[in-house]
């Protein structure tokens, strides 16, 4: 069995969420992020700066013939949007490098997440969530646990919990059985060091197994998961763990989620996730395709 | 090199050509080697002209262009009844003949306890075997179902394709 507490107290690149991801988390968590404060974090990072103005010039934001300031291309995007550019920018280099323990690709453990976010963030509003960005933020940090497997063991994981592995058992259920505790655990604790807010951490704790009955219910913890089992069908970041998951049928009949939803949801996460990725390649080079 | 792509995600190192999710590359260079990567409930289709030494490699993600027709016609790639065709198409264009084309398929995996509402993954495998029986196409080598990731490669000096899974490997043709 491992130690979470020896796995997490030795991971310097994971000692500390980017600030500008604590300052937009504590926003949320508080309520609506103001424009202005968006614009402060933007100003003080060149690279964050350029994907902003690449956004707002972008096909979808821009008008031709016209070029827009950093204030004007935050107003033309809005804070929603916002808030999501500056997450993907601040966690990609946190992801960038990781996956070698699940058998993943360079940049697909950030691919999942974003992919994942963006599936989230569109459920959440299929479903009148009062904060799609709250579900677009948990989505995007959920498979945290991840990173810090990959962290500390590297590509030796596999040989530690392939053997526990069955066809007829969740992938969850066979990291307890080799360290003791899964991914989603180990994230929600990494999550509670960074002083994320309790939902945050509660919501990568559960985001394999959210929970059906009241009170422990919660929409946002079904929304995550439900975007975690989508991305799976997208093509997501499926390593060693394949499609080893289970999509809770409490989450598929709350969310109303039918084959011809989960189908144009799959399809409009690959749109968006290959207009964000564009964009970010151009700023963020070191982050090669999946 | 001769490359014929829809690619929005492709490295090439060492004659390594990666093929992304949605994306479709057919090719005529013997010093390549096809591969995609993450097949989950996905499929990846291979073609191979033995004689001509040209091959294509696709990986679709939905059975069918119906859900969306728009999508469709910006990315073929993304569905399955769409790629299929193009994947061909696009083989003959390079000189590979029908008779002679080498088919295999991997892929196709399914989460766990689906209880049938969504089967992602065998709709994914009914629209290959479909097309495949209504051109009188024999699949020469098949990986599909369960619920593991794979990895499919071809290589096409030769049309060696294989599958590599949870560490081990598997030749799909020849067999």
């Amino acid at each position: 069995m491992a130690n979470m507490n020896e796995i997490l107290s030795g991971l310097d690149g994971l000692a500390a969420l980017p600030q500008n991801v604590l300052r937009i988390t504590s926003m949320l968590s508080g309520g609506k992020a103001s424009a202005s404060d968006l614009e402060q974090v933007a100003r003080h990072d060149e690279a964050l700066t350029v994907t902003i103005l690449r956004w707002a010039n972008s096909v979808a934001y821009g008008r031709p013939g016209c070029t827009f300031t950093l204030r004007e291309s935050i107003a033309r995007l809005g804070n929603s949007t916002m808030l999501k550019i500056v997450l993907e920018q601040k966690t990609s280099a946190m992801f960038a490098g990781a996956g070698a323990a699940y058998g993943l690709q360079r940049g697909a453990l950030w691919r999942s997440a974003v992919g994942g976010a963006i599936t989230a963030d569109a459920l959440a509003r299929r479903a009148k969530f009062d904060s799609p960005d709250l579900a677009f933020l948990c989505a995007l940090l959920r498979d945290v646990g991840k990173l810090a497997f990959d962290a500390h063991f590297g590509p030796k994981y596999l040989g530690l919990v392939e053997h526990h592995i069955r066809p007829d058992r969740t992938f969850i259920d066979a990291e307890r059985a080799a360290f003791g505790f899964d991914h989603a655990q180990l994230g929600a604790e990494l999550a509670s060091r960074w002083r994320l807010p309790e939902r945050i951490s509660e919501c990568i704790a559960m985001h394999h197994n959210p929970p059906a009955a009241e009170p422990a219910h919660d929409v946002l913890f079904d929304i995550v998961h439900a975007g975690d089992i989508i991305g799976l069908w997208a093509g997501l970041a499926i390593g060693c763990d394949g499609m080893q998951y289970k999509l809770a049928a409490h989450v598929r009949v709350g969310l109303d989620l039918s084959r011809p939803a989960a189908e144009g949801l799959i399809a409009s996460t690959w749109d968006k996730l290959r207009q964000t990725e564009s964009i970010m390649d151009q700023t963020a080079p070191q982050r090669a395709s999946a | 090199m001769a490359t014929n792509t829809l690619s929005y995600a492709k490295t090439e190192v060492d004659g390594k050509i990666v093929v992304g999710v949605g994306d479709l590359v057919v090719c005529k260079d013997p010093g390549a080697l096809l591969v995609t990567y993450a097949l989950g409930s996905c499929i990846g289709v291979t073609v191979y002209d033995p004689i001509a030494k040209v091959g294509g490699l696709l990986h679709f993600m939905l059975p069918s262009a119906d859900l969306n027709k728009d999508k469709a016609a910006a990315n073929p790639a993304m569905f399955g009844d769409s790629g299929i065709p193009l994947l061909f198409k696009s083989c003959y264009d390079l000189g590979a003949v029908k008779g002679r084309l080498i088919v295999c398929a991997a892929g196709g995996a399914e989460v766990l306890s689906d209880d049938g509402h969504f089967k992602i993954g065998s709709r994914n495998r009914t629209l290959v075997r479909k097309i495949f029986w209504k051109n009188n196409i024999l699949i020469a080598g098949d990986d599909t179902g369960g619920t593991n990731s794979r990895t499919l490669s071809m290589r096409m000096a030769d049309g060696t394709t294989g599958v590599r899974t949870q560490g081990s490997e598997r030749v799909l043709w020849p067999t």
